[in-house]
């Protein structure tokens, strides 16, 4: 089979991208870039420009007039058609949108504290991805000739995890694995405990417990798709199950931004709950996403908890499997293999994550000298990266905002060297500046006394960007696929059961993460 | 009237097996064949969700799996209403497809001389089963043959 289509539109999208950058780059967009704010992005916006804008124009080309013959190179060129649109919008959105939508928002004035209403609702690019992804399927269907290519987005978010394996430390990923196992622990096995029971109670058949089990407790779709065969669940079951997580995941990308800025949670503490509460991981990355949108700490947080969720997968289905053989006896058909079921459901992706991890701590993408002695010696530090007098007078005057004693210290050694003076220092102020307990003003200052002493390696800030990059192209992927139709399919008990679990779950992890998780991590 | 043809879109909840009833009565009746239209809801497509986590082996597995418990349900549908024609030595035929149900029946339709089309009633709102039904619009605009919607069964 040929897939690929002889059609115009790969290499119109790749000369719309050369377009916007030589426009760019030429300053004739400069009036519009001045309206929408968006100079931050100019750069990105040249260069992907170019390259993408040259492999759409090549690639398409090929598309149109080159001959097609059935085999490897064919499938693989084929996909770049639906990978550049999926790009396409993901950027526009990006780059112009999401501006546009912040410029808008802001000239109705603050709405909650000094947030606007885009911050409030979390509408940023990756939001409005998943929605004009979503927007895309159902309203317009995906094109025939980007089918093929839509796929990619999973793996763009799957590197994206792997890449993100570059931005932990040895003690991030300690502490927060450690709080993970705990609270997906508790909650997945908690979740899928709680489903059993109300199935029975309510005396729903057992291959719909299971499946709708597994959906509820793990990571959603991901964990029905894996369970269904495991549990013989009957179509209706899993239309009913899908329909219900898909719902539900899709509210809850909108629900808990709002409610994390309306509590004020720090990145961790919404990271966490977050990557708890919500039941499908795609969603988990773009609420993470839809709360801090410049920068990437929720997002690392909201990530670990989904690793350690995906990891719980074929523990779950191996339970669920069980299960199922022992309550229905006779009727389940096969044995299970207990290695083949954990081989086959093993997330890969987290072995390249880890290797990513593993690389970084040993230093290789940063340089040897990279953190080299700024924290002690004054002398490695410009005089212009120190506090000036005016910034340690603003500091001073909210100092007694802080309640925690390593926040206090930090903050007195820091306004009495006008520099951070040590690691321990360090992450107690960054700490200080995730809890955002000081003023937006302060926060800033906070952040830069950070910056002086400890900056991004090149290397890592590179794929710190790649990372936004391929969430933003993964997630408006991902949203091609959400169906309204398969959306309407919720109903019936696991409706009922699902809304349960789903509000218990969503409320409890909060009150734990409310009473127990603080910003030190 | 004469009714030589007669499609039954059905598909086996209580609203379509009172069609399949009227269907049968009206091909006994009449000495009409009965060809039976059975949709499997495109919505099926899009049932993969935003599933990222997943390897290829599992979608597969899971692809697999839908398809057949899909094919056994049309599979005992179909059985179940060629039983009942042949019971009654009405000529009968069927045809599976995927897609929206109006659409299918309207293709269904314009591609074969039937005489009426028969199809049950929507289901009440509070009785469980798939959310895809035959819109009523679209598909009396494009229709070149009768309708006949058959009321739901009183509980």
């Amino acid at each position: 089979m040929v897939y690929t289509k002889k059609h115009p539109a790969l290499l119109i999208m790749g000369v719309l991208f050369l377009g916007v950058a030589f426009l760019t780059s030429s300053g004739a967009l400069d009036g519009l870039h001045g309206f929408l704010h968006n100079k931050k992005y100019l750069g990105e916006v040249v260069g992907m420009g170019y390259a993408f804008g040259l492999i759409g124009v090549f690639v398409g080309a090929w598309h149109m007039w080159g001959s097609h013959e059935e085999g490897n190179l064919d499938y693989y060129l084929s996909t770049v058609a639906g990978a550049m649109f999926i790009l396409l919008i993901a950027m526009l959105i990006r780059w112009y949108a999401a501006p546009l939508v912040a410029v808008i928002s802001k000239s109705f004035g603050p709405v909650m504290g000094d947030k606007h209403i885009h911050k409030v609702l979390g509408l940023n690019y990756v939001v409005l991805g998943i929605l004009a992804g979503i927007v895309v399927v159902n309203a317009f269907r995906i094109p025939h000739w980007a089918e093929n290519g839509v796929r990619l987005s999973r793996l763009g978010l799957k590197t994206g995890v792997i890449l993100l394996g570059t931005l932990y430390s040895f003690a991030e990923l300690q502490q927060l694995g450690k709080l993970s196992v705990i609270m997906v622990g508790f909650f997945v096995l908690g979740s899928v405990g709680l489903v059993l029971m109300l199935g029975r109670m309510r005396n729903i058949p057992n291959s719909m417990c299971g499946v709708l089990s597994a959906g509820m407790g793990v990571c959603g779709v991901s964990a029905t798709v894996a369970a269904a065969p495991v549990v013989q669940a009957k179509s209706v079951e899993i239309a009913y199950t899908i329909g219900t997580i898909l719902l539900w995941g899709v509210g809850c990308m909108f629900l808990f931004p709002v409610v994390g800025h309306v509590l004020g949670l720090g990145h961790i503490q919404f990271g966490a709950w977050a990557g708890t509460g919500i039941l499908n991981s795609a969603q988990v990355a773009g609420a993470a996403l839809a709360y801090q949108p410049d920068g990437i700490e929720t997002l690392k947080v909201a990530e670990i908890f989904n690793i350690t969720r995906v990891l719980f997968l074929p523990i779950i289905v191996m339970w669920l499997a069980i299960w199922y053989v022992k309550r229905e006896g006779e009727a389940a058909s096969g044995k299970i293999n207990v290695g083949k079921v954990v081989f086959e459901k093993f997330p890969v992706f987290v072995l390249g994550f880890i290797l990513m991890f593993a690389l970084s701590s040993t230093g290789a993408f940063a340089p040897p000298n990279h953190y080299k002695g700024k924290y002690f010696d004054n002398t490695k530090v410009k005089a212009s990266k120190m506090l000036t007098d005016e910034q340690v007078g603003k500091l001073t005057a909210e100092a007694d905002k802080l309640q925690r004693a390593d926040r206090k210290e930090a903050l007195a050694r820091l306004l009495e060297n006008k520099k951070i003076m040590s690691l321990e220092d360090d992450a107690a102020i960054r700490g200080l500046v995730n809890a955002r307990i000081m003023s937006k003003a302060n926060n800033k200052i906070l952040k830069k006394a950070h910056k002086a002493v400890r900056h991004t390696a090149k290397m890592v800030k590179k794929f710190r960007q790649w990372i936004t990059l391929l969430f933003a192209f993964g997630l408006t992927g991902l949203g091609m696929q959400i169906t309204f139709s398969a959306i309407r399919q919720a109903g019936g008990q696991p409706l009922i059961i699902g809304g349960i679990v789903g509000t218990v779950k969503a409320v409890l992890s909060l009150l734990v993460i409310l009473l127990f998780v603080s910003e030190t991590i | 009237m004469q009714i030589a043809k007669i499609i039954l879109a059905s598909h086996g909840t209580k609203g379509a097996i009172a069609a399949e009833n009227h269907a049968l009565d009206m091909a006994n009746d009449y000495g009409a064949s009965l060809h039976q239209l059975l949709v499997v809801p495109d919505f099926w497509k899009g049932m993969m969700g935003d599933d990222w986590l997943n390897n290829a082996v599992t979608q597969i597995r899971f692809g697999k799996y839908v398809e057949n418990q899909l094919a056994a349900e049309t599979a005992e549908e179909i059985t179940r209403v060629e039983d009942m024609a042949k019971s009654r030595g009405i000529a009968y035929s069927h045809h599976i497809t995927l897609g929206k149900p109006e659409e299918c029946l309207i293709d269904a339709c314009s591609s074969n001389s039937y005489d009426i089309a028969i199809i049950g009633s929507p289901r009440p709102k509070n009785v469980s089963g798939y959310r895809s039904r035959m819109k009523l619009d679209p598909l009396t605009r494009a229709l070149n043959i009768r309708l006949l919607i058959i009321p739901y069964p009183k509980p």
